[in-house]
């Protein structure tokens, strides 16, 4: 709404400042700072603090031993002491505003007032946190040489009394009027320019100290700006703003630049914690913007939540989860088209003051979510109310459960683009759908074990389906791990192919499409891993990524054993280096006939089993051999879900539930599992994961008495994008050397594929037609799917660069697909190029694993030969 | 790498034991005939300089630990000899020592078919020792921790009682560490490594399996109460754990024999003919069913988020449920459900992180707890009519019958137990052999 002309002639700033923001000098003259830049752009600004940070809780600490009658001096006394210590580091000479309080608050714990803690003397309590934190704030404002003042937000921000409250309500989280205030804003125009007030308390009618209770500084400085009708109401921080998801489990999360009113609320409360949701409300009425800025990075955009008209495509903007859900699901037992089902259902959890989050029903069925609350938790309310609902319906309770949640204005438009984001519930057990009646949102109820896991997945998916518009920059900003991580600081280094052109272009020139294997980059990688990881004892190349003789051949002069999958890679071993020993071999095939195995163990080549059915039909292969067991532990990770090796939908390993079939198989059989193998996806950029399943792995060990040996596989992620960054290899080798020194009785052997090779292949391919069609620019190339089948595959991500042009500026948009009659057969979608003419050579690089290996005579075209570089 | 060949070995020697005060590491020698050597240490942070009037009990602490951890590696080989190259044993020494090497080594005999009757023979020949005097250590208990709910509830007992307390640990686990540091308790946390060289023999054949680590653990211990002044060991096993797992060609195996009775008793006993008359050595959950003690740990919700029972040997922990609790062991089964009695469902299906009651699969693993048509699983758990009871509780709770175990049972297997066997109550109920101190019965019988 427009904002009346006496307003609009003041104009101010809201800032808003958190406990940890205000509990150090150093953050103090950040703040400082920022005033007197809100002061150069010509704006009044009003300060909003929370309490040093920890002295909220420290008063609630006091009002419970209130209440428990305890003495309460002792805690009183600690926090003046806190106080006081804070006076000397902030360097002030006295502080006769925060003696005031101070003495307040001894009043208060001695006073005749505290019998009993009653609610308004619990408020009183509760308010002098930030009633000392602004005072602090006020003196050093006026010693910094600001013109500030001390302002009371009670004398401004009044209780807006709520139907039907409780009086812990009424007194401990209450509501204020924020229609905006002429008379407010004519009052402190005529104050000084700078003001610093408190967040979290108001007053009510009588002038009684009133709490807003939880998320309260944040909303003190929304009811603050809609009551000014202010520019804008800062919320300083300790990270730049709202990202796509939660940081912690999806560290390539994107900031969130701008957002509309309605989804920055939908987002805080589906889970994002930056913002509370309740103080959305406030500045949308009065259509002020707000901004989420990093105190510590102001130098950072941050989040600029306003009523912003949709400028850039429909897309989702976040995804979370939120856990601790429990589901009561009702069947009715009654008549068919029972009148009042629901209105009976509803009064039942209303009676046991139990608010219902989720809903979704049918004609005989009606679920619905209730949130973790603290009553729900620890006390019996549950019980209660499923003995009450049993009367008139079946009840189920379903627990514990997790909401994922896509938010994006105008969810039903996206559902086609959702198509293979949703495919990825195919598998799991989904116990609940609902979309929000204000198509803000789609969640997915879950069961809580699978939800941490799900999220980066379902992230990844919304990115690479484009239902999440990265390339609108209007909305999306830079990483969180690009902002924060200590990764940020690992530069990718220069390709290798970008400093070879010439010799490229010059095998180019001999014929395309070809595959390029640059073998010292081979050799270099494999250094690379046994200098990071010395933890591992024994290396063993997964051969399956690359086969080349030149690769194979490399990699075993660096120590490595060669990991088999098949009869025929081992034959292959063996007739390229004769001399390799037997035991430098492992055979790790899975659903291979029985020949197979016979072949390998009449080798003396080491095996790796990963079902009983060796055991239950061919027992007598087995008998005095030593034998690897390969696990599935129950989850997997990885780029794909086709290459996600462990999980209930995998192919691969035993499942736990038969270890102990497996193992009195074993025993009757002669066998001795020595070594136990799981080998938990592909692709893995994050150190984190190989500590966590190792340690996982290792902690199974024990149930075989003969495990002397823990093969952790592979999966050491490579970075496909150019704005990836490379796996902390050092980091890895902290997290194994770590876990190995708490299991010393195991030996560690990895299995690397993708790593040893990936990057040190390029595949060459040649400009054959250049068309425009639909508004998009069609390359086409002398190879497609045949050589390299991982983009249509796996929906593999592969650079693209014109190497006849390199470093050119890339000026077109170019999707850029091979000449198979498949539709699938695209190298590259939206790929910025300098517009690639015919004969020109473009490189698709990160191709030396699983390029030429998976290639075929589709279309009866020869794929790519693969050479030596 | 040459095999080993555990038959070749013709006897086990304890070479000897020493211990370095500097940097408090006690060094425990031993080998095979006179091929391969092995060297466990025990490491005792920031041991104080130890009072000349407790060093004949530290040496014969030591001793005892010697003899106690020289059983990870006669099992390699149980050679048919074993000689003790430190002195000779009395009677009462020699005795011990076989009982826990036979019983101790039970499953691990079962496991692979050997008949350790008669084989363990330790040399003896020295007399009784003279009694020893009392040390007067001063009144504080040694609490082992093991990351359970067993070792909290007793912390809180003795907090309860007011004894002074140290919460003590042997190794490195994040996920006792976590545990320990919640009780508040001043910590302790002693170093143990393992013979690598037994590691290289494992490798190469040598036989592996359980070892009775609590009897280990318990001189541990026992040394650590002496070094640093402490008048109680304070274990936390329960009355089921005497139970013996499983019989085998007439004889008992005992899954956790040295957390039985007989071996408290024994030790106690050996302690104070020994050491010292006055260093207490006992499990103050003796009495207690393992219902019973969950009933006590419902009420500690602060350990909730950091403790686990599983059986898995997680040393790391993440903050997802399932990096603590497998869902998949009988202990998994057994802690949710004889908690489910006693804590709001939403409480207890956070603890694991899903509602293992209600996974039709686990049908028969609870089964198996029951003793319903299967055998008790080779675990620490519950006896079967505490399982039946706890199911039987739930079956006739409204937020938990529809759940597929639940439901199963009360259709299936309730109709089939008598009723006066199902009740709570008399599980709950103390009973049974206990060598606790008459002072700290008290807290054990209060009402819950």
């Amino acid at each position: 709404m427009p904002a009346p002309a006496a307003i609009a002639s003041h104009r101010f700033v809201v800032l808003k400042f958190g406990g940890t923001s205000v509990a150090a000098k150093p953050r103090w003259d950040n703040i400082v700072e920022l005033v007197r830049a809100r002061r150069r752009e010509g704006l009044r600004v009003v300060v909003v603090v929370s309490a040093l940070s920890g002295v909220t809780n420290a008063l609630q600490a006091i009002i419970d031993a209130a209440g428990r009658g305890e003495p309460l001096d002792d805690r009183a006394a600690a926090l003046a002491d806190r106080h006081l210590k804070f006076v000397d580091e902030l360097g002030l000479a006295q502080a006769p505003l925060l003696l005031e309080w101070l003495a307040r608050l001894a009043a208060l714990c001695a006073g005749p007032r505290r019998e009993g803690a009653q609610l308004p003397w619990q408020a009183e309590v509760l308010a002098l946190g930030e009633l000392m934190s602004s005072s602090l704030g006020a003196h050093y404002l006026e010693r910094c040489g600001v013109e500030a003042e001390w302002l009371d937000a009670r004398e401004w921000l009044r209780v807006a009394p709520v139907p039907n409250a409780s009086d812990w309500a009424s007194w401990l989280s209450v509501n204020c009027h924020c229609r905006p205030n002429p008379d407010m804003v004519a009052a402190l125009a005529r104050r000084a320019p700078v003001l610093i007030t408190q967040g979290f308390i108001a007053s009510d009618r009588e002038g009684r100290t009133c709490i807003l209770g939880r998320g309260g500084s944040d909303t003190s400085a929304s009811y603050f700006g809609a009551l000014l009708a202010a520019q804008r109401v800062e919320i300083w921080t300790d990270v730049a703003g709202m990202f796509t998801a939660n940081p912690r489990q999806v560290p390539s999360a994107r900031l969130l630049r701008r957002l509309d009113y309605e989804e920055a609320q939908e987002i805080a409360t589906t889970g994002a914690k930056v913002l509370h949701p309740r103080c959305l409300n406030p500045v949308r009425e009065a259509g002020v913007p707000l901004w989420v800025k990093d105190t510590n990075r102001p130098e950072l955009a941050g989040t600029e939540v306003a009523a912003h008209a949709t400028r850039g495509p429909a897309s989702v903007k976040a995804i979370s989860a939120r856990s601790g859900i429990t589901l009561v699901s009702m069947e009715s037992v009654g008549m068919w088209q029972q009148v009042g089902f629901l209105a009976d259902v509803f009064a039942i959890f209303k009676r046991h003051g139990l608010s219902v989050d989720l809903i979704g029903s049918a004609e005989t069925n009606v679920t619905v979510s209730l949130d973790p609350s603290e009553n729900l938790v620890t006390t019996d309310v549950l019980g209660a109310l499923c003995r009450d609902l049993e009367a008139i319906c079946r009840v189920k309770v379903i627990a514990p459960c997790a909401a994922v949640t896509m938010v994006g204005r105008g969810m039903r438009s996206l559902l086609a683009r959702l198509a293979p984001v949703l495919a990825e519930f195919g598998a799991l057990d989904v116990r609940l759908i609902t979309q929000s009646s204000n198509d803000l949102n789609l969640t997915f109820v879950v069961d809580e074990a699978i939800a941490a896991p799900l999220v980066p997945r379902l992230h990844a998916l919304l990115v690479k389906a484009e239902a999440l518009r990265l390339d609108d920059e209007h909305t999306f900003g830079p990483s969180w791990e690009s902002l924060y991580a200590a990764t940020a600081s690992r530069l990718r280094p220069v390709p290798w192919w970008a400093t070879r052109r010439e010799a490229l272009l010059a095998r180019a020139a001999q014929g395309t499409p070809r595959y390029v294997l640059a073998i010292d980059e081979v050799r270099a990688a494999a250094r690379r891993l046994k200098a990071a990881l010395p933890a591992v004892d024994r290396w063993f190349y997964a051969m399956k990524a690359n086969a080349h003789p030149a690769a194979l051949a490399a990699i075993a002069g660096e120590g490595f054993g060669i990991e088999c999958v098949s009869a025929m890679e081992i034959d292959a071993v063996r007739a390229g280096m004769p001399d390799l020993p037997v035991e430098q071999l492992l055979f790790t095939p899975n659903f291979a006939p029985r020949a197979e195995y016979e072949r390998a163990l009449g080798q003396g080549i080491r095996v790796t089993l990963d079902s009983l059915h060796p055991l239950q039909h061919w027992p007598e292969l087995f008998r005095a051999q030593e034998v690897v067991l390969r696990l599935d532990p129950g989850h997997g990770a990885g780029h794909h879900d086709k290459v996600v090796t462990g999980g209930a939908s995998s192919k691969f390993g035993l499942p736990l539930s038969d270890v102990s079939e497996f193992l009195r198989l074993a025993r009757d059989a002669g066998l001795r599992v020595t070594g136990i193998h799981a080998h938990l996806g592909s692709g893995i950029l994050e150190a984190g994961h190989f500590r966590e399943r190792y340690a996982e792995l290792a902690s199974l060990a024990d149930q075989f008495p003969d495990c002397a040996r823990i093969n952790i596989g592979g999966g050491l992620g490579v970075p496909s994008r150019p704005d990836e960054h490379p796996l902390d290899l050092e980091a890895v080798g902290r997290a194994l050397a770590e876990v190995k020194a708490l299991y010393p009785q195991y030996r560690l052997w990895m299995e690397p594929g993708r790593y040893l090779v990936a990057e040190a292949g390029v595949l060459l391919a040649r400009v054959t037609q250049v068309k425009r069609k639909d508004g998009y620019t069609w390359v086409g190339v002398d190879t497609g799917m045949n050589s390299l089948i991982r983009p249509a595959l796996y929906e593999a991500y592969h650079e693209i660069v014109n190497l006849s042009r390199l470093g050119e500026k890339a000026d077109a948009v170019c999707e850029v697909v091979g000449p198979i009659c498949e539709s699938g057969d695209v190298l590259g979608t939206h790929r910025r190029l300098p517009l690639p003419r015919e004969g020109e050579v473009l490189l698709v690089a990160t191709t030396g694993a699983y390029g030429s290996v998976m290639a075929s005579r589709y279309n009866l075209r020869e794929p790519a030969p693969e050479e030596a570089l | 790498m040459s095999a080993f060949d555990p038959a070749a070995v013709r006897a086990f020697r304890f070479v000897r034991a020493g211990f370095d005060a500097a940097s408090g590491t006690a060094e425990l020698v031993y080998s095979f005939d006179d091929a391969h050597e092995f060297t466990e240490r025990i490491v005792f942070p920031g041991a104080p300089p130890l009072p000349a009037d407790r060093r004949p009990a530290f040496d014969a602490a030591l001793r005892l630990l010697h003899l106690m951890a020289g059983v990870s590696y006669y099992k390699a080989a149980v050679p048919p000899e074993i000689r003790v190259e430190t002195g000779p044993l009395d009677e009462a020494t020699a005795v011990l020592c076989e009982q826990v090497y036979e019983h101790g080594l039970g499953e691990f005999a079962w496991q692979n078919r050997i008949d350790l009757r008669g084989r363990v023979r330790f040399p003896r020949g020295a007399p009784a020792p003279v009694a020893p005097l009392p040390l007067g250590l001063p009144r504080a208990s040694l609490v082992p921790i093991g990351g359970g709910k067993d070792s909290l509830v007793t912390v809180e007992l003795l907090r309860e009682a007011g004894e002074p307390c140290t919460a003590v640990w042997v190794g490195a686990s994040d996920l006792i560490r976590a545990c320990a540091e919640r009780t508040g308790l001043p910590l302790l946390n002693l170093g143990r490594s393992v013979s690598p060289v037994l590691f290289e023999l494992n490798r190469r054949g040598a036989l592996n399996g359980h070892v009775p680590v609590t009897a280990i653990n318990s001189a541990i211990l026992v040394v650590a109460a002496v070094l640093y002044g402490h008048d109680a060991v304070v274990f936390s096993n329960e009355r089921s754990a005497s139970a013996a797992t499983l019989e085998a060609d007439g004889r008992e195996v005992n899954h956790q024999w040295s957390k039985g009775y007989a071996f408290e008793a024994m030790l106690g006993e050996w302690l104070a003919a020994h050491v010292a008359p006055d260093l207490a050595y006992f499990s103050l959950l003796r009495p207690l069913s393992e219902l019973a003690v969950t009933r006590r740990f419902a009420r500690l919700t602060r350990y909730h988020p950091v403790f686990s029972s599983c059986n898995r040997n997680f040393k790391i922990v993440g903050e997802r449920p399932a990096s603590r609790w497998c869902g998949q062991c009988p202990k998994c089964h057994f802690v949710f459900l004889a908690l489910a009695p006693f804590l709001p469902k939403p409480q207890l299906t956070a603890i694991f992180g899903r509602n293992l009651l209600d996974d039709a699969a686990l049908a028969p693993a609870f089964d198996a707890l029951l003793e319903w048509q299967a055998h008790k699983p080779f675990e620490c758990v519950g006896e079967g009519r505490e399982s039946r009871a706890a199911l039987a509780a739930l079956a006739a709770r409204a937020e938990w019958r529809e759940d597929a175990v639940v439901a199963r049972f009360a259709r299936e297997i309730l109709p089939a137990l008598p009723a006066q066997d199902l009740a709570l109550a008399p599980l709950l109920e103390p009973g049974g052999p206990h060598r606790i101190p008459p002072r700290l019965l008290a807290v054990l019988h209060a009402a819950v």
